[in-house]
């Protein structure tokens, strides 16, 4: 039978109501209780004091099931939607929150807590755990596409020299029956998408080509990508395809080469977890 | 939760990878989490022992305890089947639903459950829940939407439809219990056996106590004279089957050897 959740639970919560404990990120009004309307912390404290662990511990709590809820849908998380949605007048402590937070989810789930960009202030899971040919049928969703439309893409724009026009793309996805116009059987929308979804979730850059008529537009690699992935992973995809060895497209294969060896450098910030000091 | 006598478990990738695919369903039944454990340990740690689910799960729920969630265990209501799902223990409502729907929606969802636990079935009409549309919080929403509404949420597990009528998934019982019990304390019915919130089951028509159609199948397993525990009356309904995982089994291997977790519905 299920067990009963034991009164500490319960207890915490309706302490922390008072801060806006119903966590839920955007659309959520706290159904049932008339306390957080619109958002607003009804009873934040003057100035705030010095917080007890387990207040601090329930707040890592809620950013870390934040983080996990947002990246589900791989969307890059804003400091600004953090300190909206979670972390309200724990503010000052911020950098300890999210310090806690992304230690919690290395350990606990294998997930690194990454900055997208060095200073852009925007966050993305990226998973520590190899994934494994056989995880596709465990899971309960989609998943990240690691075979499918992104990586036939990701490999286009790679070996075409990491920037391809957006009509190159379509010339060679007709020949595999994917058309910008026609709805597909697996992909639904390819241009919705390669040019938005993918472009939205910063696995590709989209942009417009100046002084072309009719307006093409250049893909590349998005910041995700770069984080997800790698041009060796991708190069061994594209190899496998066509039946062939990574090795059989030279000039590929050395800067393919060559981002592991930058990569195997030791980093200077980048991809390191805590937030800029500037909070 | 157990509090401080637990001691704290350690997680390995094997431990990890197990839950980033729980965390990929809502819910999942226990002999799919069973492969799923098995799965994680062929990946990670190939000559190890598979340790016990119970074992295994009690190791990672010491570690979730500081996050305030848990993997919670369940029984479907209707047929006694083993579920788990990964709840949420902090908070008390349905919040892990907003995140996936707008306020309307969530108010849809808030309707439909009161007539649910109100009803004397457990079943609340597809005809009540709409009519009750019109008084939805939020963004106006139209009978036909309401509908595609009321289907995203058998979807997504929170509701189950028999015939035109819903009621609770048992993800949505494993999820929200507290708040349920907490919110609505009058209407709420409760199962005479485990004491656990009852949505669905049978009652005594004498003097009125209600079991779960799965702690009736236990109490009264091998009776030939099943009588209500409360009032010794003559129990009259149809008692129903112990759930058997190894007659599921079989079943299973005669349809198909290798069934996918993968839903399609997303």
């Amino acid at each position: 039978m299920s067990q009963k959740p034991k009164s500490r639970g319960r207890a915490g919560a309706q302490a922390e109501r008072g801060s806006g404990g119903e966590e839920a990120p955007s659309t959520s009004r706290g159904p049932g209780g008339a306390a957080s309307q619109g958002g607003r912390r009804a009873e934040a404290p003057p100035t705030p004091g010095p917080r007890s662990q387990k207040q601090l511990e329930l707040k890592v709590a809620e950013l870390v099931q934040f983080l996990l809820i947002k990246d589900q849908r791989k969307i890059p998380i804003r400091r600004t939607d953090i300190l909206r949605h979670v972390v309200g007048d724990y503010r000052d402590v911020l950098p300890e929150l999210l310090q806690r937070a992304a230690e919690r989810l290395e350990y606990v789930f294998g997930y690194r807590l990454v900055e997208l960009e060095p200073r852009s202030n925007t966050y993305i899971l990226v998973n520590t755990l190899e994934p494994v040919e056989e995880d596709a049928e465990m899971r309960g969703d989609q998943g990240t596409p690691t075979t499918g439309l992104l990586m036939i893409v990701l490999g286009l724009i790679f070996m075409k020299g990491n920037s391809i026009k957006e009509t190159e793309v379509w010339d060679f996805l007709r020949r595999l029956g994917v058309h910008p116009t026609k709805k597909h059987l697996i992909f639904g929308d390819p241009k919705k998408l390669i040019t938005e979804d993918f472009v939205r979730q910063r696995y590709l850059e989209y942009r417009r080509i100046p002084h072309t008529d009719p307006v093409d537009y250049e893909l590349q690699w998005g910041p995700r990508t770069n984080l997800e992935t790698s041009k060796m992973k991708v190069l061994k995809f594209v190899a496998k395809v066509h039946n062939q060895d990574p090795k059989d497209w030279p000039a590929q294969y050395c800067e393919a080469l060559a981002e592991e060896e930058a990569r195997a450098r030791p980093q200077t910030g980048g991809t390191a977890p805590t937030p800029a000091p500037s909070s | 939760m157990q509090g401080s006598t637990r001691r704290m478990g350690i997680m390995t990738d094997v431990h990890r990878r197990f839950l980033q695919l729980l965390m990929t369903h809502g819910v999942l039944e226990e002999w799919d989490v069973q492969r799923l454990q098995k799965h994680c340990y062929k990946v990670h740690d190939r000559n190890a022992t598979v340790e016990k689910l119970e074992d295994f799960i009690n190791n990672i729920n010491s570690v979730l305890e500081s996050l305030y969630i848990e993997i919670k265990k369940g029984v479907t209501e209707d047929d006694g089947r083993p579920i788990y799902a990964l709840v949420n223990l902090a908070t008390t409502s349905i919040s892990k639903m907003a995140s996936d729907f707008a306020e309307n929606e969530l108010d849809l969802f808030r309707k439909a459950l009161e007539l649910i636990i109100d009803s004397e079935t457990g079943f609340a009409s597809s005809t009540n829940i709409l009519n009750l549309v019109d008084q939805l919080k939020g963004k106006k929403m139209r009978k036909k939407e309401a509908e595609h509404v009321l289907q995203k949420f058998v979807q997504n597990k929170w509701l189950i439809e028999k015939e035109g009528e819903f009621t609770l998934h048992g993800r949505a019982i494993l999820e929200m219990e507290q708040y349920i019990r907490e919110t609505y304390p009058d209407a709420v019915k409760v199962c005479t056996i485990c004491h656990s919130l009852l949505i669905q089951g049978q009652s005594c028509e004498t003097c009125g106590i209600r079991m779960h159609l799965p702690c009736v199948a236990k109490y009264f397993q091998s009776n030939s004279e099943p009588r209500c525990p409360h009032c010794n009356d003559y129990w009259p309904h149809e008692i129903p089957e112990v759930f058997d995982p190894e007659k599921e089994r079989e079943a299973g291997i005669s349809k198909s050897n290798k069934r996918s977790l993968r839903s399609r519905q997303h």
